[in-house]
């Protein structure tokens, strides 16, 4: 008999990025990495762990952006071209490292992988989603949403009619995605802000997650911590993660992807080769760009990095799985006593971690799943809703406004970088809502209804967290820039358009055909 | 750029507030628990992880739409009001010409010796009329700012602002008042509920854990100091509260480096329907019979022999170059 549950999330996101006027877009290259180095080894771990009979549970977030890219035939056509490109790049690694042994097994380990990444890529009909869904379907899986998309809450708090269109066109996208409805949400950068869960309620859905402060500091005082979760005054339920197991991951002193065996993730030979030979790989304006051919292994802190050599990272790979997995069971079993009730320990991370910054995560994670299923008997896995119809009855509490970035707050998204951006999102939130308010009760008719359809996805587009996220880190910021005031100038050009009754319909086809996200969006959500 | 010179104020107001706030809330900032300094660092290489999602250089291009700029204001006045933290909140507002100068015409030269201020109300628990806060301060700021960071020193608590003139006689003129907005708590709440009691002792143990301080953290004081030096000596600390940029900007000491590697390039041409081995091992030629191909050279001597056979198999040639490569 088990004494605790464990309960691990990835949160898979990124931002709708699509420019079918561009030949080659470099911010496009986010998707296709992701794919390459996160979602396509991930569905390899799942599948292996099928195939070998390991009945497992995890929890992941797949946000409605991400799902549209993934689904989307241009984008689809490029990651093709991009793989392509990948494997014409290792074939001529494999030989133009033929002196050197230790970069040669490492070049034709790429060519493998990226030979792989294109199978699994095809065998899924070149939409990654339907892997997942096929997972959730088998019932190991529990797919989770998220704001539509990605918008972060609590600085919508003076526009909640946004919140509400933000949960609503999530949801309605998940049900028609995956065929049945969501259960819990991915708060976007875990922002919660009381009483939010209300909306959430609205929606249908069940749970929602935030970060330990968001259940810690929640009145009344959480009678197991972190350790179980508890229901809004709403009846939704709240799960509060778990520092100590982020902390093992994360930490940047004892985090496992810091280990030196590991894969560099800053040293790329898009980087490091000579330019006329890597130019074909790289931006066409020639700027260096990673491939994700990297030959060395963290080592030490200079620029001397010694070759990777992928058994030594197994090896700690899965030595760092058997040190988490002791870890909990420790935790655990003395939480058990504590608390004399089966505690629940949640684990988030962003699902990019592994593959793309941490290589070997994929691989953790594949062991850390078997060492669960194999060699002990505290923990458990289990997904949120699993463990709520077991253990249904909980503590009602109101957690605390909270957000897992920078502080803990809202900060992150709101700093001298960024700021500037709610002035603009708030007004396009307001003029919205009157838009819905004047013509909703009316049938509106062909082009009026496309346009105020298009003002709610422009809309949308703009409050993605990640522009604000990007400009507050401060490097590379003209692309988040740009994006928010384009979808803002698009938002204000049809609110007055639609206000006089001078619908451009040139003009807004060529918006519907590219920021073509939600094809099924109903603007009277926004209220 | 509009929005450049628009950042730069943010910018400067945050200094601003930040000096402010040393002399001010610096016992506040003292104050600051060690859960909260573990969750910076923690917060810090997150940011920085999930950055490299978003890790590219930027390429100059083209804008693929004309260039227009987003308005500055749209012609209303309004203040709007959001919590950054438990402590912090932003305020943001739009005053427009036409009201300015219905309040110069009014108040004629008074106009130019008032000043103008936000008045922070703190509305806690009531509904505020304007004139019930349970207390209230004021921020001088220029007539040009439109928005502003505003030290509380109050968290768990509810707060309206009104941005308006102060005149010289000390009456109070609004102009804008905001929404009201309320702070986190910024710790455990002091509510318990009878059903769901827990003894303080057993909360603490829980509370340090849920922060990731291990079973084996004392509690209370004791891992508050422990974290606290765990944290100061981890070198992390110093990008905190130092710049508002969580992300770690490289250390600038002198770095000054080099790289150097040789590959080697082999080329040749033979009949298009020979069939082509280098070292062993077959390659392809292009259409018009020629091949290149491009080696790494790492020190030490390499033979490699290229042999080329006919189409029928009956000719063959070897041409043999050696190479020796030395570092000094």
């Amino acid at each position: 008999m088990n004494k605790g549950y464990l309960c691990l999330v990835l949160h898979s996101h990124l931002p709708f990025v699509r420019h079918p006027e561009h030949e080659d877009f470099l911010e496009e290259d986010w998707l296709y990495e992701a794919m390459t180095e996160t979602y396509i080894p991930l569905i390899l771990v799942f599948e292996r762990l099928l195939s070998d009979k390991v009945d497992f549970r995890l929890t992941i977030s797949l946000t409605p952006t991400l799902i549209s890219m993934l689904g989307d035939n241009l984008l689809q056509e490029r990651y093709l071209k991009h793989i392509n490109k990948l494997i014409e790049l290792a074939h001529k690694e494999v030989e133009r490292t033929r002196w050197q042994p230790e970069f040669n097994n490492l070049a034709n380990m790429y060519l493998a992988r990226f030979y792989e990444a294109r199978n699994v890529f095809e065998r899924y009909n070149r939409n990654l989603v339907l892997a997942f869904k096929a997972f959730q379907d088998a019932g190991n899986l529990e797919i989770i949403t998220c704001g539509a998309t990605h918008g972060f809450f609590p600085l919508m708090d003076v526009t909640k009619p946004s919140i509400r269109a933000q949960v609503k066109v999530a949801a309605s996208h998940y049900e028609k995605v995956f065929g049945r409805k969501a259960r819990g949400i991915w708060l976007p950068e875990c922002g919660y802000n009381p009483p939010d869960d209300e909306i959430f309620k609205e929606a249908g859905i069940k749970y929602f997650l935030t970060d330990a402060h968001g259940i810690l500091h929640g009145s009344p005082r959480p009678k197991y911590g972190v350790f179980a979760p508890i229901y809004c005054k709403s009846g939704v339920a709240c799960f509060g993660r778990d520092l100590e197991s982020s902390k093992q991951v994360w930490s940047s002193i004892e985090g496992y992807p810091g280990d030196s065996v590991y894969r560099e993730f800053y040293r790329d030979i898009g980087f490091d080769l000579d330019f006329e030979y890597i130019r074909p790989y790289i931006h066409p304006d020639g700027v260096r760009i990673n491939t994700g051919i990297k030959y060395y292994r963290i080592t030490g802190t200079d620029n001397n990095k010694e070759p990777y050599n992928p058994h030594w990272a197994r090896e700690k790979a899965a030595a760092h799985a058997g040190n988490f997995m002791f870890n909990r069971e420790k935790q655990v079993e003395y939480l058990y006593d504590l608390m004399q009730k089966k505690p629940l320990i949640v684990s988030p991370y962003d699902a990019e971690l592994y593959g793309h910054w941490w290589y070997e995560g994929p691989m953790w994670l594949d062991f850390l799943i078997r060492k669960v299923y194999f060699d002990q008997k505290t923990i458990r896995l289990i997904t949120p809703s699993e463990y709520l119809a077991e253990n249904p009855r909980n503590q009602v509490v109101t957690p605390s406004m909270s957000s897992w970035g920078y502080k803990g707050y809202a900060e992150m998204w709101l700093q001298g970088s960024n700021d500037w951006v709610y002035r603009h999102l708030h007004k396009a939130s307001l003029r919205m809502t009157e838009l819905v308010k004047q013509f909703s009760r009316h049938s509106t008719d062909g082009l009026l209804r496309r346009g105020l359809n298009q003002a709610l996805r422009e809309l949308l587009l703009a409050q993605s967290s990640d522009w604000a996220f990007i400009m507050g880190t401060g490097t590379h910021i003209s692309y988040a820039v740009k994006r928010t005031k384009e979808h803002i100038l698009c938002f204000n050009s049809l609110y007055e358009q639609i206000k006089s009754n001078t619908i451009d319909e040139g003009w807004l086809s060529d918006i519907e055909n590219k920021d073509n996200i939600f094809p099924d969006i109903d603007y009277r959500v926004h209220q | 750029m509009a929005i450049l010179r628009k950042i730069k104020e943010g910018l400067k107001k945050i200094i601003q507030n930040k000096k402010s706030s040393s002399k001010g809330a610096g016992l506040a900032a003292k104050k600051k628990t060690a859960e909260e300094a573990k969750k910076e660092t923690l917060g810090i290489r997150e940011t920085a992880v999930e950055q490299t999602k978003f890790s590219h250089p930027e390429p100059a291009r083209q804008p693929w739409r004309i260039p227009q700029e987003i308005p500055w204001g749209y012609g209303e006045d309004r203040a709007v009001l959001q919590v950054r933290d438990p402590w912090w909140l932003h305020a943001y507002w739009e005053i427009t010409g036409a009201t300015f100068d219905n309040l110069k015409a009014r108040l004629g030269d008074t106009f130019y010796s008032s000043k103008m201020v936000i008045r922070v109300y703190d509305v806690s628990d009531i509904i505020f009329n304007g004139s019930n806060a349970h207390r209230f301060f004021d921020i001088e700021i220029n007539l040009e700012a439109n928005n502003w960071y505003i030290d509380t020193g109050g968290p768990g608590r509810s707060w309206c602002v009104d941005v308006g003139l102060r005149l010289p006689n000390g009456d109070f003129i609004t102009i804008v008042r905001s929404n009201t907005v309320r702070t986190p708590s910024e710790g455990p709440s002091w509510i318990t509920d009878e059903e769901w009691m827990i003894p303080e002792d057993m909360f603490a143990r829980l509370y340090g854990m849920g922060f990731g301080f291990g079973r084996s953290s004392p509690v209370g004081k004791g891992w508050q100091e422990k974290m606290k030096k765990e944290f100061f000596s981890s070198g992390a600390v110093a990008s905190v509260g130092m710049s508002s940029s969580p992300v770690k900007k490289p250390v600038k000491e002198r770095q000054f480096w080099m790289v150097v590697n040789t590959e080697l390039i082999v080329y040749g041409a033979t009949e298009p329907d020979a069939k082509v081995t280098v070292q062993g091992k077959g390659i392809r030629l292009r259409p018009d019979g020629t091949f290149t191909l491009r080696f790494a050279l790492p020190d030490g001597r390499q033979v490699i022999p290229v042999q080329a056979t006919s189409a029928d198999a009956v000719e063959t040639r070897t041409i043999t170059p050696v190479v020796t490569k030395e570092t000094k």
